[in-house]
């Protein structure tokens, strides 16, 4: 099994840095069949991603969400997913330019980590963890997406204009609602994390919430989000600073992922 | 709305910020911690309970009213457009509902703080111990922990029957972590558990007394009531050769190690780690033999009546948000 996964998890790997590649093929030659060939790897890089997961899975005989190894994996896996969805639906290629050398990156922070299957303490052994951990994974693949999606806003006016690129980079309106509607698909799933982490915790501890440290910098990260969709309906912040926004938004995302498990240890020191 | 998005982000900022001050620690803690004057800034900005302070509480107490105001002042509004715009209900009153959702949401939470019952109890197995002033007994009929292949704890379960003051009813439950009994309308949530064992202590061969200490303990001797043996800590699995312990607390005893002191008119005179077949003997006369390692539990008992708003509005926050993300007309 673990051998298993091992090479699975190596042919995701390997898939991801040939799309990453195919991508920057596409990018920089101006091929577009390098961008189709990308996501056709990508994607069975995906598949053998979501094997690698589920043959863990067995393997554990739970979820494979509850440590850094595995919510890395499977944050990588969520990216990877949405950014697909996001080509797919808006013809839109160059977002795999940026999504997949995120996705890469987060591959290989997971490699770093140690892959050792441990028995669940009994505090994680409920059935909310599925439900509030998935809900994490894909709120942070579509503020990874919308992070993407606000650094080419930012860096689109500085690629050189020519056909290919006007024809591959919607323009700054379509860029932007995109983004926009990536940071709603983040916030919905992030709001469902949070009430399901806080039912869970009552059911665990007897408190909805604690103010451990994960639990504040996803408050943190929920409130920079509804900021900017306070300031996008009523204010009208669209474009430039929205952009910045996303980005800034992920920027927290990762620290609430990473950052807080590295300085602010809590009751979430496992994941 | 200016002002709703000034008070979000002051909290946004006030939470990331205490966030990196570790919480309910004392003046000398944080000097040692960070040095004086920062312990001085820490304390006079209430930093080290800032989610109780006043001025986090006045942050979100405006922050709710703000919310209250903007959904008053809209409903005319959003009517009116509910008019004009046929099919777009969703759309129009999204925001709406996901502001109501979250007010429920913080309402009820606070509430239920404010009003809730919280004890801790703890007991061995056949303990019996009153719930506070609420008049009822707990008794734990049992407390079981399932050991794991690898030694570690796979999960805690305690057996509980509550009766009531005249003890003419009676509830029984089960709680284990993650599943809380509820009984006589108050949770039951196993919160921990912790070690206890026997402590013989013999005189000229016979035994004087014989009682289970919980770690941290004291026991007088019924002779001399000026000796005191103390069950300081206990090590499931102690390596008496080496002197080293599991680095988990939470093993299942293969070795035990009983660290004890023993004091004279209050004063230390002997501390060291017995092992099972070891005894200190004081004064010549007083053999202790500590022996038969179990586990007590740890309860928390809780009492939230505001529960299910809570839930209510988390249940409205989210219908909210798929309304307005969702099933808005485009």
């Amino acid at each position: 099994m673990e051998q298993a996964e091992n090479i699975l998890f190596t042919i995701a790997m390997v898939g991801y840095f040939l799309a990453m590649l195919l991508y920057f093929v596409f990018a920089g030659l101006k091929r577009n069949a390098a961008a189709k060939a990308a996501a056709v790897i990508q994607m069975g890089g995906l598949a053998a991603h979501t094997a690698a997961l589920i043959v863990r899975g067995i393997a554990a005989g739970r979820v494979p969400m509850t440590n850094q190894y595995e919510f890395a994996t499977c944050f990588a896996w969520a990216l990877c997913l949405v950014s697909l969805i996001f080509i797919a639906k808006y013809r839109f290629s160059f977002l795999g330019v940026f999504a997949a050398p995120v996705v890469f990156l987060i591959m290989g922070y997971a490699a770093m980590q140690s892959r050792e299957i441990h028995a669940l303490m009994p505090a994680l052994q409920s059935n909310w963890l599925v439900f509030h951990v998935s809900t994490a994974i894909m709120s942070y693949g579509a503020f990874g997406v919308s992070f993407v999606l606000g650094f080419i806003f930012l860096v689109r006016e500085k690629i050189r204009k020519d056909g290919f690129m006007d024809q591959h980079i919607p323009e700054r309106d379509k860029l932007d609602v995109i983004e926009y509607r990536s940071v709603c698909l983040g916030l919905l799933f992030l709001t469902i994390t949070i009430i399901t982490g806080a039912f869970w915790a009552k059911k665990c501890w007897g408190s909805y919430w604690n103010w451990d440290p994960k639990e504040t910098w996803s408050l943190v990260t929920w409130i920079i989000y509804a900021v900017y969709l306070h300031l996008r309906i009523m204010r009208g912040w669209k474009g430039k600073a929205a952009a910045v926004f996303a980005v800034v938004g992920f920027i927290c995302v990762i620290f609430t992922y990473i950052g807080v498990n590295t300085f602010l240890p809590g009751l979430h020191s496992y994941a | 709305m200016p002002l709703a998005i000034t008070l979000l982000v002051m909290l946004a900022a006030a939470c990331g910020v205490c966030s990196a001050v570790p919480q309910g620690q004392t003046y000398e803690w944080y000097a040692s911690q960070y040095g004086e004057r920062t312990a001085a800034v820490i304390m006079a900005l209430h930093a080290d309970d800032a989610y109780h302070s006043w001025w986090f509480l006045a942050l979100s107490g405006f922050l709710c009213l703000s919310l209250l105001m903007c959904n008053l002042i809209r409903i005319k509004p959003l009517i009116r457009r509910t008019g004009k715009e046929p099919g777009n209900f969703a759309g129009i009153w999204g925001a709406w509902v996901c502001h109501l959702g979250i007010l429920l949401l913080i309402i009820g939470f606070a509430l239920g703080q404010m009003t809730q019952e919280e004890y801790t109890i703890s007991g061995l197995p056949g303990d019996t111990v009153p719930l506070a002033d609420t008049g009822l007994q707990v008794t734990v009929d049992d407390f079981m922990i399932d050991w794991r292949e690898d030694g570690t704890a796979g999960q805690y379960t305690a057996e509980l029957t509550v009766r009531s003051a005249d003890g003419k009813d009676e509830q029984q439950g089960t709680a284990s972590v993650n599943h809380p009994a509820e009984l006589f309308g108050y949770e039951f949530f196993q919160n921990s558990a912790g070690w206890a064992a026997d402590v013989t202590v013999e005189k000229n061969g016979e035994i004087l007394q014989k009682k289970t200490l919980c770690v941290q303990e004291y026991m007088p001797l019924e002779d001399d009531p000026d000796i005191v043996v103390m069950f300081y800590n206990f090590y499931p699995n102690y390596d008496g050769e080496t002197g080293t312990v599991s680095p988990m607390a939470s093993t299942r005893p293969e070795k035990p190690g009983y660290l004890y002191m023993v004091f004279y008119q209050g004063e230390v005179r002997g501390m060291n780690v017995l092992e099972t077949d070891d005894e200190i003997t004081i004064d010549q006369e007083y053999t202790v033999r500590f022996s038969n390692p179990s586990n007590y539990t740890l309860l928390m008992v809780k009492r939230d009546r505001f529960s299910w708003m809570a839930m209510l509005g988390a249940a409205i926050l989210m219908a909210g948000l798929v309304m307005a993300f969702y099933l808005r007309k485009r």
